[in-house]
């Protein structure tokens, strides 16, 4: 019969697994370069937060600094990945990666340059 | 470690095994660079949950250090390729 700890480490270990299968899935399926990153920044962040959560809950128990370790690795997951993907995503519009067929509203249109090397040249 | 435990911790490493080789697909065949990078950072985040799997099965705290460098690592990976897409110019 397992315990009440090892039920929460199974179910937080189990859905954080889920959303990084969602991650890979979305990543080969997706049209574009920044529908995936849509599933890599969400999807893959949380599912990351979640087996940390679940490994720290499973020590907190027996080790004594390990619960700091995994609070400190879930800020900086919190911290990273957005301005990851915010960086890539940012890069990518700039070089004129290609947009879905599909898209229906590019706001962005007119607010960033696009060709890097002409505005590298204006500075 | 109950049955039900290791169970669990099985499916889930075959599970992120499958999400590692989609994600390993995508950075073979994405059309640029951009894809490639995102598939990297999905790379890592596979690692990641690996290697926690791993430290609740072997019921060892040694390795979940690598958990935080590993994502500082992939983060700066990310910074680095963003700038070098932008040809030096990030911000």
């Amino acid at each position: 019969m397992p315990t009440l700890t090892e039920l929460v480490v199974a179910a937080l270990c189990l859905s954080g697994t889920f959303l990084i299968v969602l991650t890979g899935v979305g990543l080969v399926r997706f049209p574009d370069v920044f529908c995936r990153m849509h599933a890599a920044g969400k999807a893959g962040t949380l599912g990351v937060i979640l087996v940390v959560l679940g490994a720290t809950v499973y020590f907190a128990g027996t080790e004594q600094d390990v619960w700091m370790r995994g609070v400190l690795a879930v800020f900086f997951q919190l911290l990273t990945a957005p301005a990851a993907t915010h960086l890539l995503a940012r890069a990518a519009y700039v070089c004129d990666y290609p947009l879905a067929e599909r898209t229906a509203v590019d706001e962005l249109r007119g607010y960033l340059p696009s060709r890097p090397d002409q505005v590298f040249n204006q500075e | 470690m109950s049955p039900f435990l290791s169970t669990a911790l099985m499916i889930c490493l075959v599970a992120l095994l499958a999400s590692g080789i989609l994600c390993l697909y995508r950075m073979c065949i994405g059309p640029k660079a951009a894809d490639r990078a995102v598939a990297f950072d999905c790379v890592a985040a596979v690692f990641i949950c690996i290697i926690c799997v791993f430290c609740i099965r072997w019921n060892s705290v040694l390795y979940f250090d690598a958990v935080w460098i590993l994502m500082l690592v992939g983060f700066l990976g990310s910074a680095a390729i963003a700038k070098y897409l932008e040809k030096g110019r990030v911000f």
